[in-house]
C-alpha cells in the first residue's frame, strides 16, 4: 500500500503485458482514466502537498505515455527493463548498405528546396521515411520477442537514423513554409 | 465512477454552496467575462448591457478609463490610451518591433527587461495595463453575481510562451483574482462546442483574434479534451488586416509624410470599419477627413482579399504544421471550429474551409465562445460539478531548452509534450576546479540560442571542485498545468547539494506584486483586514470539511490510532482559531493541520491512483456503449 506508485514500470502502470506490440488505443484509454484521477485540475482547491503529489503523478503518467507511444523510445525502454546497456551515442550501425541508403537520402533531401514544388516533394519523402520506419519497427519487434537482444540493439540504432532523417524533413518543411510566406 | 471513492476537495462542498467562479477571455482587442448561472454559461454584460469590453485603457487626468470610454479617446489622446496591450505581454524592451512602425506609445527608458509605457499617470507595464482590464471585468462579475469570486480561469493563446503566460498570471494576481487555471483559448472554444454537441473525434480549432493566431488539434473522447498539437503566431491577427488596409488607403491617397499617431488611429478605425462591412457587402466606400488629410474611395471584397491573403496563407501553413506534429491527415479532421472576431472575414472562412475540405463551425458567436468555454471549466474547477468527468489535457506549445557550449540549444522538453511534465538532464563541468555553472533557459524551436527566446539565467554556485567532466549537475525542468516553468539545478556527485529554483524573469517578482497590491489597497485598509480574516475563515472551513470527509471514507484504514489523535488535535486547534479574529493564527493553524496530515495525504493519493489502475476493467464495460 505504501509502496511508491511512481516506482512501478510503464507497462504495469497501464496494466498491459510487457511487449513491443502495444494496443495504443487501450493505453490511451487507461491514460485518460488515470488522468481523470490524478490531474492537477482535480486538486485546484487542495493543499500544497496534494497539489505537489498530483503534479508528480501526472508528470510521470505523461512520461509513460510519451515513452510507450514513440516506437524508438519504447524500444529503448524495453531494453532498459532488461538491463541492456545502450551506449547509443558511441555506437553506430556498421551495416554498409543501410549507411549508403542513408547517405543517398540525405543527398536527395539537400537538393529538395530547389525543386519546383518542394512541399509536395517533402510530403512524399515523409511517406517514404514512414514506411521504412515501419519495417525497422517490425525488425526490432521480431528480434525482441525472440530475445535476440544484440540484434535488437542494432535495429534501434537504425531506427534512430531514420528518426533523425524524419526530424530533418520536418525542420526543412518548416523552413520552406517560412520562406514561402 | 463508483470506484473513484476518494473525495476531491470540491466534492465536499454542499450543493447549496455554489462557488462563484468566472471565465475571462483577455483578448487583444476585446475582453469578456462569463459565468455559469442556473446551469448555463453566459457572458456577463455591464450596466449598459454591453457584453464586450474593448481591451483599451486610458490614463486620464484624474482616473483610469477602461473599455468604451477609453476607445472614445483613443484618437484624441493616443499616447495615454493603450490598445492591444496583449501584444506587449511578456515582451522585452528589445522585441518591441512586433508592434510595427505605427505604435503611438512613448516607451520609457528603463534598465529593467520589462518595457514601460509613458503615460500622464506615470510609467506603466503591460502587466499593469492588463490588470486594469481584469479588474473591470472582476468588478462587473462581482456586481452581477452578488458575491466574491472563488477564482477565475483566464484564457491565453495556446502559442503563448512561458514569459507571456507568466505575465498574464501576474496581471490576474495584481487584479486580485485567484487564478484557478490558465487555459488555452482553443481548448476553451472546444469545451464550449464539445459539451453542446457531444461529438467524439479529431477537432481543429482555428482561432484568429485581433493580434494572435492559434491553431490547435484536439482529440475529444469521453469528456477528455486532449490537445495533440498546437501552433500559431503570437503576433498575427485581424489588427494586421486593418494595418494592411490602412497602409493601402495611405498609399492610394498619395500622402507622403510620416502620418501622425492620431492619423494612424483614424486610418485604423476606418480600415476596421471597412473590413467589418465587407463581411456582408461586396464593396464599401470610404471617406476620411482629417487635418491635412482627405481621401474618398472604395474598397471591394476582392481587393481586400488580395491585401490580406498573404497573412491568411501564413495561418494555413501553421495549420499544416500542426497537423503534421499531431500526425493527423486532413481527412481525419472531424470538425473545424472558428474562434475570434477575425474569422468573420469571409476570405478567412473560405480559405480555411478549402484547406480542411469542410465548412467550418461558426454557430457560437466567435467573440464569446472562448469566454463561455472558460466559464464552464471554471465551474468544474471551483468544485461545482463533482460528477463531471470533463478533463482538459494540454501540451507545451514551444520547446524548452538550455544553452550549451557554442551558443547552441539542447532541447530538454520538446513542443507538444503533454503537461504537467518534468524532465531532468545531467551536465558536467569543462574546467578543473570549477565550482559554479551558468544556466541559461531558452524557449523555441531553433538551434541557436540567439534565435530562441531567453527566459531566465541563473548560476549554480558553491559546489565542490572536481576535475573537468567529473561533476554531475542535474538540471530539472518542471512545467505545471498552467504551462509555467520552474527550473532547478543541483550538483549531486559529492553528496553536497546546491540547488536553486528559478522562475523566468519577465513577469513581476512576488514582492513587486505584493507592494503593488498593498499600494492599491492603502485606502481601504480596514475593509481589507476584514476581508482577509473572512477569507482565512472560509479557507479553514474548507480544510476542515475536506479532512472530515476524507477521514470518514478511509481514516481508520490508513491511519494508526496515534496518527488519528495527532490529526484530531491539530483539527481542534484550527476549529478554535477559526472562532477567533486573528487572521495569522488561523493561517498558522491551517499550516499545522496540513503538516499533520502530510503522510495521510500521500497515502490517500497513492491509494487513489492504485484504485484507478486496478479499476479500469469496470470502467471499460461501463463505457462500451459509447464506443
Amino acid at each position: 500500500m505504501t509502496a511508491d506508485i511512481l516506482s512501478c514500470n510503464f507497462f504495469e502502470l497501464f496494466d498491459i503485458p510487457v511487449s513491443y506490440e502495444i494496443d495504443i488505443d487501450l493505453i490511451q484509454q487507461r491514460y485518460r482514466e488515470l488522468q481523470k484521477v490524478v490531474h492537477p485540475d482535480r486538486f485546484v482547491n487542495a493543499s500544497d502537498k496534494e497539489r505537489r503529489i498530483s503534479m508528480q503523478q501526472t508528470s510521470w503518467i505523461n512520461e509513460a505515455l510519451n515513452t510507450l507511444r514513440q516506437p524508438v523510445d519504447r524500444a529503448i525502454y524495453l531494453l532498459k527493463l532488461k538491463n541492456v546497456d545502450l551506449n547509443l551515442e558511441n555506437e553506430t550501425t556498421m551495416d554498409a548498405e543501410f549507411l549508403m541508403e542513408q547517405m543517398e537520402m540525405r543527398e536527395a533531401l539537400s537538393s529538395i528546396s530547389s525543386k519546383e514544388d518542394p512541399i509536395s516533394e517533402l510530403d512524399r519523402f515523409s511517406a517514404q521515411i514512414k514506411s521504412k520506419m515501419q519495417s525497422l519497427i517490425k525488425g526490432f519487434a521480431a528480434a525482441y520477442e525472440n530475445d535476440q537482444l544484440d540484434e535488437a540493439k542494432e535495429w534501434i540504432r537504425k531506427m534512430q537514423f531514420m528518426q533523425k532523417a524524419r526530424k530533418e524533413v520536418d525542420e526543412l518543411s518548416a523552413k520552406i513554409e517560412d520562406e514561402l510566406f | 465512477m463508483a470506484l473513484l471513492q476518494i473525495s476531491e476537495p470540491g466534492q465536499t462542498t454542499a450543493p447549496h454552496q455554489h462557488r462563484l467562479a468566472v471565465g475571462i477571455d483577455l483578448g487583444t482587442t476585446n475582453s469578456l467575462v462569463a459565468s455559469v448561472r442556473s446551469g448555463e454559461a453566459q457572458t456577463l454584460p455591464d450596466s449598459h448591457g454591453r457584453h464586450i469590453l474593448p481591451s483599451v485603457v486610458r490614463y486620464a487626468e484624474d482616473n483610469i478609463e477602461v473599455g468604451d470610454a477609453a476607445v472614445e479617446h483613443a484618437v484624441v489622446d493616443p499616447s495615454n490610451t493603450i490598445v492591444s496591450v496583449k501584444r506587449l505581454m511578456g515582451r522585452a524592451a528589445s522585441d518591441l518591433k512586433s508592434l510595427g512602425k505605427s505604435s503611438p506609445y512613448i516607451f520609457a527608458t528603463s534598465e529593467s527587461m520589462v518595457p514601460k509605457i509613458q503615460t500622464r499617470s506615470g510609467d506603466v507595464s503591460a502587466v499593469e495595463v492588463s490588470a486594469e482590464i481584469l479588474k473591470t471585468l472582476k468588478n462587473r462579475a462581482v456586481d452581477t453575481l452578488g458575491d466574491e469570486l472563488v477564482g477565475a480561469v483566464i484564457t491565453v493563446p495556446a502559442y503563448f510562451d512561458d514569459a507571456q503566460r507568466q505575465a498574464t498570471k501576474d496581471a490576474a494576481r495584481l487584479a486580485g483574482l485567484n487564478v484557478l487555471r490558465l487555459l488555452n483559448e482553443p481548448t476553451a472554444a472546444a469545451v464550449a462546442y464539445g459539451l453542446d454537441s457531444g461529438q467524439e473525434g479529431i477537432i481543429a480549432i482555428y482561432d484568429l483574434g485581433g493580434g494572435t493566431f492559434d491553431i490547435s488539434i484536439l482529440r475529444l473522447r469521453k469528456g477528455v479534451f486532449e490537445v495533440l498539437s498546437t501552433g500559431g503566431d503570437s503576433a498575427l491577427g485581424g489588427d494586421d488586416f486593418d494595418h494592411a488596409i490602412a497602409d493601402w488607403i495611405l498609399q492610394q491617397s498619395g500622402y507622403n509624410q510620416e502620418p501622425s499617431s492620431s492619423l494612424v488611429r483614424l486610418l485604423m478605425k476606418e480600415a476596421r470599419a471597412a473590413k467589418e462591412q465587407l463581411a456582408a457587402v461586396d464593396v464599401v466606400s470610404i471617406s476620411i477627413e482629417a487635418d491635412n488629410f482627405s481621401w474618398q474611395g472604395s474598397l471591394s471584397a476582392s481587393q481586400m482579399r488580395e491585401l490580406i491573403e498573404p497573412m491568411i496563407k501564413k495561418t494555413i501553413m501553421a495549420c499544416r504544421r500542426s497537423l503534421r506534429d499531431a500526425d493527423i491527415a486532413v481527412e481525419d479532421v472531424l470538425e473545424v471550429v472558428m474562434v475570434g472576431g477575425s474569422t468573420r472575414t469571409l476570405a478567412v472562412r473560405e480559405m480555411v474551409g478549402e484547406f480542411f475540405q469542410r465548412d467550418p463551425l461558426v454557430s457560437i458567436d466567435p467573440d464569446k465562445v472562448v469566454a463561455i468555454g472558460a466559464a464552464l471549466q471554471a465551474d468544474v474547477l471551483a468544485g461545482n460539478k463533482p460528477d463531471n468527468a470533463m478533463l482538459l489535457l494540454d501540451v507545451i506549445p514551444l520547446s524548452l531548452g538550455i544553452e550549451t557550449m557554442g551558443g547552441l540549444v539542447e532541447k530538454i522538453i520538446s513542443r507538444n509534450t503533454p503537461i504537467p511534465v518534468a524532465k531532468a538532464q545531467d551536465f558536467t563541468t569543462y574546467k578543473d576546479g570549477q565550482t559554479a555553472m551558468a544556466v541559461h533557459v531558452v524557449q523555441g524551436e531553433r538551434e541557436l540560442v540567439d534565435d530562441c527566446r531567453s527566459l531566465a539565467r541563473f548560476e549554480l554556485r558553491g559546489f565542490p571542485p572536481h576535475v573537468a567532466g567529473a561533476a554531475r549537475i542535474r538540471v530539472t525542468y518542471q512545467v505545471d498545468a498552467d504551462g509555467l516553468l520552474t527550473v532547478s539545478a543541483r550538483e549531486q556527485n559529492s553528496g553536497v547539494e546546491a540547488s536553486v529554483d528559478v522562475k523566468p524573469s519577465y513577469g513581476l517578482t512576488d514582492t513587486e506584486i505584493e507592494t503593488m497590491l498593498r499600494d492599491s489597497m492603502d485606502h481601504a485598509t480596514d475593509d481589507m483586514r476584514m476581508r482577509m480574516l473572512r477569507e482565512q475563515q472560509v479557507e479553514a472551513e474548507r480544510v476542515i470539511e475536506a479532512l472530515d470527509a476524507a477521514l470518514q471514507s478511509d481514516g481508520k484504514e490508513l491511519l494508526s490510532v496515534q496518527e488519528q489523535d495527532t490529526i484530531a488535535q491539530a483539527r481542534e486547534q484550527l476549529v478554535n482559531a477559526k472562532a477567533g479574529d486573528d487572521t495569522e493564527s488561523i493561517k498558522s493553524a491551517i499550516k499545522q493541520l496540513e503538516s499533520a496530515c502530510a503522510d495521510y495525504v500521500a497515502r490517500r493519493m497513492n491509494t487513489n491512483i492504485r484504485n484507478a489502475m486496478q479499476g479500469h476493467t469496470v470502467d471499460e464495460y461501463a463505457g462500451n456503449d459509447q464506443e
